[in-house]
């Protein structure tokens, strides 16, 4: 009894101090995403409930239930909006995902310089948006810029198109610039996948007689599905959140010709100082794409099953 | 007699041979292909070292026929104030990486290698966190840091920044830990060490790696900013290069050169960590997104 006891005793004892500093790992993490990140978004979501202005902002804002959601989803660009975010995401995504597979197969076989090469594209992808952004407005410029000189020169366009100021151009030329900006993304992550297939397949398939375009329809694509799964849910959440290129292009204008929710949501809180619609437009958002994050994580785990 | 040929096709050819073979027409269509993607960048250096009179010029001088120094260097090294907004971005950008990691790799060592209740919650909400706009958290941070004075601030950056750095950090980190095996793991710590021993002396060494494609992602990100810095600063003094930029891009007439003229320094560092790190950068690329 009096041996065994402490070592009872002692065997929790010692456990506990090593499971509590397991904690300790994680915690101050788990602190600063509370405060920083779980708060502000407590705090987004009871401002969407409260009529939240300039003038109520630091004084206690009545609350209002439903109206801030009513009123966004009355206002006048908020149609406008919802359908050029679906647009923009569309297009942005059919084309990166294209472009990002026509250069990840071009790439997947080494050739003289392909490696560097290869490593140029992520150019594009790692500096500032500000600052591509800024390039490819003077490129979309109305009088000097050199988009308009090569489709004029190449009689693709009679007049000077002014596109980030033409309601008409203005969500193109801003779905233009997110297409070169996500090539990269996509051009990494396929081309990864792609060097990961197994390359007996391509041997048998070369012995069977299959030709270039055979291999790739019948061989490559079949094989790559959980890889462009996994690229398109991504860049889904991705393109939805987007927001410096549409800020910098053509900051949602003319007319929120190009708005999409993220640019909205800055103009009505910054802009307009409806703290409340602006909490409220994003919480729908944040829905949408919580929904899209289980979908995300669900397809992956499937993946690993299989 | 006929079997003269076979050992010649068979036998492995040197690399210069093969690549001969192959033919230097990938690579030729590979410049091509770089040249058009790539313009947009060549652009603003080639705007940026223009004389003002040759930028408006129709049809527009694709060769730089003229350089005019002095102007570039007239609107940057010359310029204490773009001076100040790139210290500004170095010292947000260096703050954010050195606090992401401190918070991020014990983290991820945790939730990669030690038994914890409701790991698999914390791990999507890490997950989930990345699918956050940004947006999202800049209106909200926007009345908390104007109420803590954290506003115009750089440390009050970093700690914005952090918010979307750290769950990135911890998703992209945690394949690393897993990359290293249980058993050593496990024998680090019975040797005596404290936990935080073992993961500091053993561990952390062993992931350098991936500690630093996640050093060059939180610097990227956080270099990168623009949404955070023009909600959180008003004041030319805190403002880091990319609302810098932006504050000239604001007016309605833009000196096409000036603003070419900071692209350009802005761009500078991020391209040098791209072309010098490249393998890091494409190993977190895919290490993020697909595997984890």
């Amino acid at each position: 009894m009096a041996i065994s006891s402490p070592l009872n005793s002692a065997q929790p004892a010692r456990r506990r101090p090593i499971r509590l500093g397991n904690y300790l790992f994680i915690l101050p993490a788990i602190v600063f995403l509370l405060l920083f990140m779980a708060y502000p978004i407590a705090l987004n979501i009871q401002m969407s409930f409260k009529d939240v202005t300039a003038s109520t902002l630091l004084v206690g804002a009545p609350w209002v239930g439903l109206k801030n959601y009513v009123d966004v989803i009355h206002n006048p660009a908020f149609g406008h909006t919802v359908g050029n975010t679906i647009v923009f995401t569309l297009a942005s995504l059919v084309f990166q995902i294209a472009i990002g597979l026509a250069l990840a197969v071009f790439y997947t076989r080494s050739f003289p310089g392909s490696t560097y090469m290869r490593g140029l594209y992520l150019l594009a992808w790692s500096i500032p948006i500000v600052v591509s952004g800024t390039v490819w407005r003077w490129l979309f410029d109305g009088e000097s810029g050199v988009i308009n000189y090569l489709l004029r020169s190449l009689h693709l366009a009679g007049d000077r198109i002014y596109w980030t100021s033409d309601a008409n151009f203005s969500l193109a030329a801003v779905i233009v610039v997110n297409i070169w900006l996500g090539i990269p993304f996509n051009l990494s992550l396929l081309l990864a996948a792609m060097q990961g297939l197994p390359q007996e397949v391509y041997e048998a398939a070369e012995i069977d007689g299959a030709t270039k375009w055979q291999q790739f329809r019948y061989v490559t694509l079949p094989l790559l599905r959980p890889a462009l799964l996994s690229t398109l849910v991504l860049g889904l959440i991705y393109t939805i959140k987007v927001f410096d290129v549409v800020f910098i292009t053509t900051a949602g204008g003319p007319l929120d010709s190009s708005q999409v929710v993220s640019t909205f949501a800055y103009k009505l809180v910054f802009q307009q100082y409806q703290f409340g619609q602006g909490a409220a437009l994003l919480n729908m958002l944040f829905v949408l794409l919580l929904a899209l994050a289980v979908l995300y994580v669900r397809s992956i785990s499937r993946e690993e099953r299989s | 007699m006929t079997s003269v040929p076979v050992p010649e096709t068979a036998a492995p050819r040197p690399r210069l041979l093969r690549w001969a073979q192959v033919g230097y027409s990938k690579t030729f269509f590979s410049v091509i292909f770089l040249m058009i993607f790539l313009f947009p960048l060549y652009w603003m250096v080639v705007t940026a070292l223009r004389p003002q009179s040759e930028i408006f010029a129709y049809p527009p001088h694709f060769l730089p026929l003229t350089l005019d120094w002095s102007y570039f260097r007239s609107v940057t090294f010359g310029n204490p104030q773009l001076l100040r907004y790139f210290s500004n971005s170095l010292i947000v950008g260096g703050g954010t990486t050195l606090f992401t990691l401190l918070l991020a790799a014990p983290a991820a060592f945790a939730l990669a290698h030690l038994p914890l209740r409701g790991k698999n919650f914390l791990l999507l909400l890490s997950l989930s966190s990345l699918m956050f706009p940004v947006i999202m958290l800049a209106t909200p941070l926007f009345v908390i840091f104007n109420q803590l004075g954290l506003t115009n601030s750089l440390f009050g950056l970093v700690l914005a920044n952090t918010t979307v750095t750290l769950p990135f950090a911890i998703t992209v980190l945690r394949p690393f830990f897993l990359g290293i095996s249980h058993q050593l793991v496990e024998a680090a710590l019975i040797d005596g060490t404290s936990t935080f021993g073992a993961f500091w002396r053993i561990i952390l060494p062993l992931t350098l790696p991936g500690l630093l494609t996640t050093a060059i992602f939180t610097f990227l990100s956080s270099w990168g900013d623009l949404l955070l810095a023009v909600t959180l600063t008003t004041q030319d003094t805190y403002k880091p290069i990319t609302a810098g930029i932006y504050s000239y891009i604001g007016s309605n007439v833009i000196r096409w050169n000036q603003v070419m003229s900071l692209s350009t320094i802005a761009m500078l560092p991020p391209m040098l960590i791209t072309l010098v790190l490249q393998r890091y950068v494409v190993a977190g690329l895919t290490a993020g997104a697909v595997k984890e």
